[in-house]
C-alpha cells in the first residue's frame, strides 16, 4: 500500500507528519498550481465543486509515482456534497485508467479504520493516539502562526519581514518530529514575531474574511489573497480554520449558540459552513470592521445559498462587501483588481468619516 | 363574519412533491387557495433576475412564482423542508429557502418545518393549525380529506403506469426531480417531444414506491431524499425493457452533479443508451430536439 491525500493548504504538513507517525509509506500530494489544477479539471465531472478538481489535480503526480491508495476525509453529518468526494473521485480516477482504491474516514469509522491500519503497520494504539494529538498541536500551531502573521503584515516597517518569519517556521515544521521540538519551535517563532519592527502609530483597515472553508484557508487556491490584503496595509481576521472547526466538531453546544445568533436572518443549517458566514458577518458588522470579503468555489451551494442573507446584511450595516467566486478559470489579475478597488473603496469611506 | 383569508402557493419546487395535498388542505380549513400561474417567461425572467446568479434554474423558477403572488394574498405558503420519515435530507437549499423569500417579499410567509423524522406530518400541521388559529380536529379532517384526494390521484397514476409498461412502444424513462418532470415550460415539453418521436415517455416518479420496497439496500448510501429512490425505481425500471434513459438536470444543481454519476452507471451497466440534459433560462427548443433526435437514432 502507498497512500496520498488532499493537499490542504499549510495543514498538509501536519497531515504528513501523521501518516508519517502512523508507518504508512507515503508520497505526499503535489502543491497547487496551475497546471495541476487544468488537468485535475479535465478528469473531473464538470459541474462539481471546485475543490474536488483541486484535489483531483494534486493527487496525480503522487499516483504516477505509484500510489494505489488515497486517503479522504468523508463529512457525514454535513449537508453539503463534499461527503461524496471520495466516492467520486475513486469512480473518476478508476475511469481514467488508475489502479487506485479510495479510503474514507469519517467521524463514524475512525475506530475501525485505526484497527485496519494497526493491522497494516503494525503501531500500537497508544502510538496513534499520540499521533492525532501531534497532528492537533501541528493544526493550532500552524492556525496561531498564520493569525499572527495576519496581525503582524500590515504593520511591519521593513517589508517582507512576517512572511520570512512564516515561511521559514513552516519550513522548519516539516522536520519536526517530536513535542518538544515543536514547542522550541513555537517558542522561537513566537519571539521573532514579537521582535518584529512595526509602525506602532499604524491605525489598519480590518476586514474579515468568510466563505467555504477550503478556498479561504488554501492560499493557493485563494492566490494568496491574506498577503495581497496585508500588503495592501489590512488587517485580515478570519475566524474559520480547520482549528476552529475541529472544535466546533467536538463541542456540541457550539451548534446551539450559532444557530441562536443567525436565527433572525436565517433559521436553519443550509449545508457547510453557510450558518457561519451568516453569524461571522454580523459579528464583524457589529465590531465595526471595514469590510468583508466573502470566497467560495463557483457553484458552492451553502455559500450561494447564504449570500444574499450576506448582502442583506452589509446593506443594513453599511458594511462594504466583496463576494468572489473560484474555479479553475478564475484569473490571479481579476481577483487583484477586484481586490485593489474594494480596499480602494474602503479607504474613501474611511477618510469621508 | 370572518373574512375569508387566502394562502398563496407558489407552483414550484415543493408544490410538485405533493400538488394535490396542499390545496385540498388549506380549503378544507376555511381558506382561499390561490396558485402562481403556471411557468412562464414572465414568472422565469422575474426570477432569474433577483436570485444569486450561481443559484441553481430550479431555485430562480421559484422566486419568479412567489414574486407573482407578492401581494396577492394574505399569506404565502413555504414550508421548510428537511427530512422525510427515514432522517433521509431534502435538497439543502430547501431548508434555508424561507428566509431568501423573506428578504425578497412582503407578504408575511407560513412556513412550518417539515422534518418528519421529528415530528410526523399530523404532530406537525396540528402545531401549524394551533398558529393560524385552526383546531386540532379541523386539522384532522383536513389531512384526511387531502389524503384522500391524492390517494385518488395517485392509483390514477398507477393505472396508467400499469398501461405504459405494457406499451409496444420506445418506452423512454424520464429521470429529474418532480419539479422539473412536471412543469412542461421548464423542461421545454419535452414529454411530447420525445411521444411525437414515437416514444413512450415513463416519469421516474410514477414508479410505485411499493414496488421498490422489497429491493436490496442501495450503495452508496445516500443522505438524500430522492437519491436512494432514484436509485431503486431506475433498477425497477430497468427490469421492464426500456429504450433509453434521459435525465434531466437544473444548470448548477448541485445534487444532480453527485447522483448522474451513479445513476448514469445504472443504465450504463444494462447497456441502456443514456442522455443527460442541462437545462435553464437558455435553453432553446430546436438544440433539444436535434438532441432528442440524436437520441433515438442510437435506440434499437
Amino acid at each position: 500500500m502507498k497512500v496520498t491525500f488532499p493537499y490542504w493548504g499549510n495543514y498538509t504538513i501536519a497531515f504528513e507528519a501523521l501518516v508519517k507517525k502512523l508507518n504508512i509509506p507515503f508520497i505526499p500530494p503535489e502543491e497547487t498550481n496551475l497546471k495541476a489544477i487544468e488537468e485535475g479539471a479535465k478528469l473531473s465531472p464538470e459541474l462539481f465543486c471546485f475543490p474536488f478538481k483541486v484535489n483531483m489535480g494534486n493527487y496525480l503526480p503522487a499516483l504516477k509515482k505509484g500510489v494505489d491508495t488515497i486517503f479522504m476525509w468523508e463529512n457525514v453529518t454535513g449537508s453539503c456534497r463534499m461527503r461524496y468526494y471520495w466516492l467520486i473521485q475513486e469512480k473518476a480516477l478508476q475511469e481514467a485508467g488508475f489502479d487506485v482504491k479510495v479510503i474514507n474516514f469519517n467521524s463514524r469509522n475512525l475506530f475501525s479504520r485505526a484497527k485496519e491500519i494497526k493491522k497494516q503497520t503494525n503501531v500500537s494504539f497508544w502510538q496513534i493516539v499520540t499521533a492525532l494529538a501531534f497532528f492537533l498541536k501541528e493544526v493550532f500551531f500552524i492556525d496561531k502562526l498564520e493569525e499572527k502573521t495576519r496581525y503582524f503584515r500590515p504593520r511591519e516597517k521593513n517589508q517582507g519581514e512576517t512572511d520570512r518569519i512564516i515561511r521559514e517556521a513552516l519550513g522548519k515544521l516539516k522536520g519536526v518530529e517530536r513535542n518538544k521540538e515543536l514547542s522550541d519551535l513555537k517558542k522561537e517563532t513566537w519571539r521573532k514575531f514579537a521582535e518584529i519592527v512595526t509602525n506602532k502609530k499604524q491605525e489598519c483597515i480590518r476586514v474579515g474574511i468568510i466563505g467555504e472553508i477550503y478556498t479561504v484557508t488554501d492560499e493557493k487556491v485563494n492566490f494568496g489573497i491574506d498577503k495581497k490584503l496585508g500588503e495592501m496595509g489590512i488587517e485580515v481576521h478570519r475566524k474559520l480554520t480547520l482549528s476552529e472547526h475541529l472544535k466546533e466538531g467536538f463541542l456540541p453546544w457550539k451548534e446551539k449558540m450559532l444557530q441562536r445568533k443567525v436565527n433572525h436572518y436565517l433559521k436553519s443549517t443550509v449545508g457547510g459552513h453557510g450558518r457561519q458566514a451568516v453569524e461571522e458577518m454580523l459579528e464583524y458588522g457589529k465590531k465595526k470592521f471595514d469590510g468583508v470579503v466573502h470566497l467560495l468555489p463557483f457553484g458552492c451551494m451553502p455559500e450561494v445559498t447564504v449570500r444574499p442573507i450576506l448582502q442583506n446584511i452589509s446593506q443594513e450595516n453599511k458594511i462594504p462587501f466583496l463576494s468572489i467566486s473560484l474555479d479553475e478559470q478564475t484569473a490571479e489579475v481579476g481577483i487583484q483588481t477586484r481586490l485593489e478597488a474594494f480596499v480602494d473603496l474602503m479607504k474613501s469611506r474611511k477618510k469621508n468619516n | 363574519m370572518e373574512k375569508e383569508l387566502t394562502i398563496g402557493i407558489p407552483r414550484a419546487l415543493f408544490y410538485w412533491k405533493r400538488p394535490y395535498f396542499w390545496e385540498n388542505f388549506f380549503e378544507k380549513l376555511g381558506f382561499k387557495v390561490l396558485f402562481s400561474l403556471p411557468t412562464n417567461k414572465e414568472i422565469v425572467e422575474n426570477g432569474v433576475e433577483v436570485a444569486d446568479f450561481e443559484n441553481c434554474f430550479s431555485v430562480k423558477v421559484f422566486f419568479g412564482h412567489l414574486l407573482s403572488l407578492d401581494g396577492k394574498v394574505d399569506f404565502i405558503f413555504l414550508p421548510r423542508l428537511k427530512r422525510n420519515e427515514l432522517g433521509l435530507e431534502y435538497c439543502p437549499k430547501f431548508f434555508g429557502l424561507p428566509d431568501l423569500a423573506s428578504i425578497l417579499i412582503k407578504t408575511p410567509i407560513i412556513s412550518p418545518v417539515l422534518d418528519f423524522k421529528k415530528d410526523n406530518l399530523e404532530q406537525t400541521l396540528i402545531k401549524l393549525g394551533k398558529k393560524i388559529g385552526k383546531e386540532r380536529n379541523l386539522v384532522r379532517e383536513a389531512i384526511a380529506a387531502a389524503s384522500t384526494l391524492e390517494r385518488e390521484e395517485k392509483d390514477k397514476s398507477d393505472k396508467d403506469y400499469l398501461s405504459k409498461i405494457g406499451s409496444q412502444k420506445k418506452k423512454i424513462v424520464l429521470i429529474s426531480h418532480p419539479y422539473n418532470l412536471f412543469d412542461e415550460y421548464v423542461n421545454l415539453r419535452i414529454k411530447s417531444k420525445i411521444e411525437a418521436l414515437g416514444g413512450e415517455v415513463i416519469f421516474i416518479e410514477e414508479i410505485p414506491s411499493e414496488k421498490i420496497k422489497t429491493q436490496l439496500a442501495v450503495s452508496p448510501k445516500f443522505h438524500w431524499e430522492f437519491g436512494e429512490e432514484i436509485i431503486r425505481r431506475s433498477r425497477e425500471i430497468l427490469k421492464h425493457g426500456i429504450a433509453g434513459a434521459i435525465e434531466i438536470s437544473a444548470f448548477q444543481c448541485g445534487c444532480d452533479a453527485v447522483l448522474k454519476e451513479f445513476i448514469e452507471k445504472e443504465f450504463k451497466k444494462e447497456k441502456i443508451p443514456f442522455l443527460y440534459l442541462l437545462i435553464d433560462e437558455h435553453t432553446g427548443e430546436a438544440g433539444l430536439q436535434t438532441r432528442l433526435e440524436a437520441f433515438f437514432d442510437t435506440l434499437k
